[in-house]
């Protein structure tokens, strides 16, 4: 809607930097868990922190994988920054995922 | 407990035609797959099966991997199926399923995604049937013949769990691996189709074949079937043929000479072949008996592929039949079309169209020699097989006419294709020479069921009608022996 998001960006209170990722489970399968455990580690070794997980069971919540259409799970979607990606998988391949998420090279 | 098979519960698609081969329907809360080429209507079948199910009472979700939500609807719309009214009534939910190939991928993952969607969308509408179309589409992202193996089998287990009678669909190339990537599926489903499309003499054709089915008996020919206007359509021709009507009494041919050479008139409920030369009177005949008919306020069908209504209706004034009387009390439909214009199969469901919403009682085809211009030789064969097998089981008098080139020496298969052994009665014409001019004689060369003259009998075609000089009259004047024993069957 915005026709400046940069200046909004800009204005953000500390949003510069701040990753948004939304991961989409099913159940408590072992992907699922694998998906979860690794999006943890790589935040806290890549991002420092500087980020939010949310996660969502597509089993509870099916509605919530029809408005981003989730068709396989664990599937990962970077919210913000924008561009949104999606990362399907239980993000075994870390140089992959950084890749996706546009860290590798920032960080090492 | 042993010995005797118990049949397994199916529902039947209402697909005209299939449920007849699938001896009642597909599997209940089984898994039917439907796989063939492109354009051989595997989205179709699917999509039929699920709108007439949630018409009767079934309600469905219907998954598509490959076209857009909207592209399904129009196309439903197109076959005359209200699938956005469905979805408001709650008897169908359409499910988008299609990744943009813009995801990364990044270790192992499974379609429980989806799969939450669609029982989501199950529980809402309480479905009893689901489609997948293109299942092959979403099964690419994995890239992996063994990991597609363990998702089908995760799908599977899945329906099967859920009670679900489904029908999936899946692309089947000829070439490439695709084949043999998908066998698996054949293993795993209760019930497989085929589909195929091909192009036979330039012109496209349609066969379903189905490959098994699991604790059932089938049909196990290929049948042809067409995309018609209202979905699909199937013509099992082994199954119409068993069913042939007697024939029944007899029905004036509309010419008192001829009557008198057929002992009465034509049998009703028989096939009748006239045949000659260019010229010799068929379509008259035709016409005759098709105007006495309509005068006894019986329905006649016209299938005219030599020429237009107006044409026809024009030269017969001229030789004296009026047909306009009959046009006007609707009880003579004609049918043209140039055989050229479509596919046999595609003739077939028009004719077979007309018969069902007009409902003759006798139906005139001219002429067969013009049907091989629908593409071979076999296609016309085909069609005039499954017109009048139909034709039989349902008691409509069936009039073919043939032309026939050259001069009859005896023994001609008078139908040019091998068609001769489903007629009951051939009627012969031909040109003589009579010194200064040329005269028409007619000859009935086989009437099953009835005597008949042995005789070939002059006739004129004056602007007044037909003519027999002969003067011929019941009984009296039948020339020849007929043989008494030609009558029963």
């Amino acid at each position: 809607m915005s026709k400046s998001p940069k200046a909004k960006n800009r204005a953000g209170k500390g949003q510069r930097g701040h990753y948004l990722l939304r991961l989409f489970m099913a159940g408590h399968g072992q992907n699922s868990q694998k998906a979860l455990a690794n999006l943890r580690s790589l935040c806290q070794e890549h991002l420092n922190g500087r980020c939010t997980i949310e996660t969502v069971d597509v089993v509870k919540d099916f509605q919530a994988a029809v408005r981003d259409n989730i068709l396989v799970t664990p599937a990962l979607i970077l919210v913000a920054p924008r561009p949104r990606v999606m990362v399907l998988g239980n993000l075994s391949d870390v140089p992959k995922v950084l890749a996706a998420l546009r860290l590798s090279g920032s960080e090492s | 407990m042993h010995g005797k098979r118990r049949p397994i519960p199916k529902v039947p698609t209402q697909i005209a035609g299939l449920d007849e081969v699938l001896e009642g329907g597909v599997p209940r809360g089984r898994t039917t797959l439907a796989s063939g080429g492109p354009g051989s209507g595997k989205t179709v079948l699917g999509m039929e099966f699920l709108c007439r199910g949630a018409m009767a009472g079934e309600p469905g979700v219907f998954v598509t991997f490959e076209e857009r939500a909207e592209a399904v609807r129009t196309n439903a719309l197109s076959m005359g199926w209200d699938l956005a009214g469905l979805e408001k009534a709650g008897k169908v939910a359409v499910v988008e399923a299609r990744l943009n190939g813009e995801e990364v991928l990044s270790g192992d993952f499974d379609i429980r995604g989806i799969l939450a969607i669609v029982e989501g969308h199950a529980k809402r509408i309480r479905a009893k049937r689901v489609v997948m179309d293109a299942l092959d589409v979403l099964l690419r992202v994995y890239g992996d013949p063994q990991r597609e193996r363990n998702e089908l089998y995760r799908l599977h287990d899945w329906l099967t769990d859920r009670k679900l009678t489904n029908v999936l669909s899946v692309k089947a190339q000829l070439d490439g691996n695709m084949a043999y990537r998908y066998e698996f599926l054949d293993f795993m489903a209760d019930c497989v189709i085929r589909l195929d499309h091909r192009v036979v003499g330039q012109v496209a054709t349609r066969r379903l074949r189905v490959i098994k089915y699991r604790g059932s008996g089938f049909g196990t020919n290929e049948y042809p079937y067409v995309i018609g206007g209202h979905g699909i359509v199937l013509f099992p021709l082994t199954q119409a043929e068993l069913t042939h009507q007697p024939l029944g009494p007899k029905v004036p041919s509309g010419l008192a000479g001829l009557d008198a050479m057929l002992d009465g008139g034509f049998r009703s409920a028989a096939c009748i072949l006239i045949a000659g030369t260019s010229g010799t009177g068929k379509t008259t005949l035709a016409c005759a008996f098709a105007r006495t008919a309509c005068r006894r306020k019986e329905k006649v069908l016209y299938l005219n592929f030599e020429e237009s209504q107006e044409a026809m209706i024009a030269g017969m004034l001229s030789a004296g039949i009026d047909l306009r009387p009959a046009l006007r009390t609707q009880r003579l439909m004609v049918q043209t079309a140039l055989p050229e214009a479509m596919g046999s199969d595609n003739h077939l469901v028009r004719a077979l169209e007309a018969i069902d919403s007009f409902k003759p009682a006798h139906l005139i085809l001219d002429a067969i020699s013009a049907c091989v211009r629908m593409g071979s030789e076999q296609a016309a064969f085909d069609y005039l097989m499954r017109l009048v097998a139909v034709v039989k089981e349902r008691g409509i008098t069936c009039i073919l006419t043939n032309q026939i080139t050259g001069l009859l020496s005896g023994g001609e298969e008078l139908s040019g294709i091998g068609f001769s052994s489903v007629v009951d009665a051939v009627i012969h014409l031909r040109f003589v020479d009579a010194g200064q001019e040329i005269g028409r004689q007619i000859l009935i060369v086989k009437a099953r069921g009835s005597g008949h003259s042995n005789r070939r009998e002059s006739f004129y075609i004056t602007d007044q009608g037909i003519n027999f000089p002969n003067n011929l009259r019941l009984p009296s004047a039948r020339a020849g022996q007929a043989n008494p024993k030609d009558g029963g069957k």
